[in-house]
């Protein structure tokens, strides 16, 4: 199954039209096809081995394709390096970072790498960044003494000199503590929103795409299944909805009742909390178009029960993503 | 502007990750050993062995007796590393990934490590003179240092550059280092079994084979540049060594090192610039 991607238009930054690798060996990636707007933040999901790293590389101008093309702000990355990725960086999982060098040094080569204008204190925006990353305390500290989670702060502080417009981000939240997490979400998140940056962001942490992402690009076998927005991918891959609720004990009549609702496929007790005297339900609903949440809590509420919590069923982007690969030749996700 | 700083940028980088792998360090401390020992060596076998009209220019010894041997390897040895441990640990790639020309790239890596040889090159010329300085007093015909240090760069430049291509199209440190110094050993050993046969045999086609092999003019030049410019009687000292030199005139030697330095150079870049980024080479 293919769902249609977003088409391309004068504001896309990333284009793969048709973008095969082949590795030899029967290894081959694509044809992918997936365009990314100005403004987009946009979750890049798909199993290992996918080849999101490739589509990656490909669109940086480190590999070649062996057909079809890839685009960077208009510009083939390969021909045209210096002006397609003029504002576009990079941060890739697991960075190989040169260890000799503490991260004030790493960002000051980059800076150099990146000839900034004349008119930019590299000084003052290394510092800035180094703050911004939580890695001021160590900034003279030698890469290689860094713990993994600081080197991938690390790996996104380099990312950030030179004030891209565009952020590719391999794994960006591999290794960070949970306060690291949610920091770099709001990173991303202002990057976005104040520069009207665009971010294409790998992962395979859904519930960080369905909290950052406006939209994502799922790739199966280098084949980009579906691009869209994350409520899109779930009602266009899953023809079921979930609904969670929290109740006092159910009496069988008022389960009775609920069963009867012709749009109900399941119902499952997930939690029983005796002690706080309260059940845990999920409902499945055939359909995603009707939201059936109204009928089930007036049945609830005229049975006596108490209706503590309703709401749609969580991970929904995560089953989607399952849903997605095991429609896909029936792959394991 | 800012072309010639992205170059810069990589050179000095490049210095600096070579000074970091300990290599640099054995290197610079073979390098003292080497123009130091002899010297004392010579100085404490007693006078009589070497005439005293000879002591103004004994700084030369070091140079020869070291030069073609040491020098030539040590250009290998930093050569071989400089694209090949990059892709080895993983850092090409974050690099090529910033908007910058692979050209530069490539140019600011070579550079950066050809400057490096010449420091020790530099240093080379400088201990030889210092101890031929402290051990047999004031020396003489120091003006050809700057033509002889020339000589010497330009020669080890072909092997730096021979070096560079294979760490460039093999990717591999070890590798490179094993072919780049299979080939300049396989050179030396080839050269003078087919000078042997030349001698013996008198066919010119061994005599020009030699002719052309690396080492010939590598060790030909220096030797080519700063001999008609030292006096006769050098030879008593210079006895131990081989000064002879296979490739009979200097503009052949030249000539020679530019073909070798320019193939294995173009090749180098040619497949840099073609060849896609690896990852993480484990």
């Amino acid at each position: 199954m293919m769902w249609e991607t977003t088409r391309a238009n004068s504001s896309a930054v990333i284009e793969l039209s048709g973008a095969i690798k082949d590795y030899g060996s029967n290894k081959k990636i694509g044809p992918a096809d997936l365009t990314i707007n100005k403004g987009e933040i946009v979750g890049f999901l798909g199993p290992n081995g996918s080849g999101k790293t490739t589509c990656i590389r490909l669109v940086l101008g480190l590999i070649k394709t062996s057909s079809g093309s890839v685009k960077v702000n208009g510009l083939d990355p390969i021909k045209h390096h210096v002006e397609a990725l003029k504002k576009v960086a990079y941060s890739p999982e697991l960075p190989n970072i040169q260890t000799f060098l503490n991260p004030k040094q790493f960002l000051n080569l980059v800076s150099h790498e990146l000839s900034l204008p004349e008119n930019i204190n590299r000084s003052d925006q290394i510092n800035q960044i180094l703050e911004l990353v939580g890695l001021q305390e160590y900034s003279e500290t030698k890469i290689g003494k860094l713990s993994k989670g600081m080197v991938q702060r690390l790996s996104i502080a380099q990312a950030l000199v030179g004030s891209p417009e565009t952020l590719i981000l391999d794994e960006p939240m591999i290794g960070l503590d949970p306060a690291g997490v949610a920091h770099f979400r709001q990173v991303f998140k202002d990057f976005a929103a104040q520069g009207k940056g665009t971010v294409l962001m790998s992962s395979h942490i859904m519930s960080e795409v369905e909290s950052l992402c406006t939209s994502v690009a799922m790739i199966h076998r280098g084949k980009i299944l579906f691009k869209g927005p994350v409520d899109e991918v779930e009602q266009k891959v899953l023809s079921y909805a979930i609904v969670q609720l929290e109740t006092s004990p159910l009496t069988p009549q008022t389960i009775q009742q609920l069963r009867k609702i012709p749009e109900i496929t399941q119902m499952n007790i997930v939690d029983n909390r005796q002690k706080e005297n309260t059940t845990v339900i999920e409902i499945t609903v055939g359909t995603n178009d009707i939201d059936i949440r109204p009928q089930i809590s007036d049945i609830i509420v005229k049975s006596g029960a108490k209706l503590f919590t309703i709401k749609s069923g969580e991970n929904m982007l995560e089953r989607a993503y399952i849903e997605a690969l095991k429609e896909k030749n029936g792959a394991k996700p | 502007m800012s072309r010639a700083e992205v170059i810069y940028t990589f050179a000095s980088y490049e210095i600096k990750r070579a000074i970091a792998r300990k290599k640099v360090l054995a290197l610079i401390i073979f390098t003292i050993l080497l123009n130091v020992l002899p010297y004392y060596a010579l100085s404490a076998a007693g006078t009589t062995l070497i005439p005293t009209s000879v002591y103004p220019y004994i700084w030369v010894v070091g140079i020869f007796a070291v030069g073609p041997l040491f020098l030539n390897f040590t250009a290998i040895l930093i050569a071989a590393g400089a694209m090949s441990e990059e892709y080895e640990q993983g850092t090409a790639e974050l690099l090529l990934s910033k908007p910058v020309r692979r050209s530069d790239y490539f140019t600011g890596k070579f550079l950066g490590g050809y400057i490096l040889f010449l420091s020790i090159l530099g240093l080379t010329l400088f201990l030889s003179f210092a101890s031929a300085f402290t051990f047999f007093g004031t020396q003489n015909s120091l003006y050809i240092i700057p033509g002889l240090f020339l000589a010497q760069a330009f020669s080890s430049l072909a092997f730096y550059s021979l070096a560079f291509m294979l760490g460039e199209l093999i990717r591999r440190s070890s590798l490179a280092y094993i072919f780049s110094s299979a080939a300049f050993f396989s050179s030396y050993i080839i050269s003078a079994f087919l000078g042997i046969v030349y001698e013996i045999t008198g066919k010119e086609i061994y005599k020009t084979v030699e002719i052309y092999l690396p080492t010939s003019p590598a060790s030909s030049l220096p030797i080519q540049y700063a001999f008609p410019k030292l006096p006769s009687r050098l030879s008593t000292v210079l006895r131990f060594i081989n000064t002879s030199t296979a490739v009979p005139t200097i503009n052949l030697s030249i000539e020679i090192l530019l073909v070798y330095t320019i193939i294995t150079g173009a090749i180098a870049i040619a497949y840099f610039l073609y060849a896609d980024i690896s990852r993480k080479l484990s």
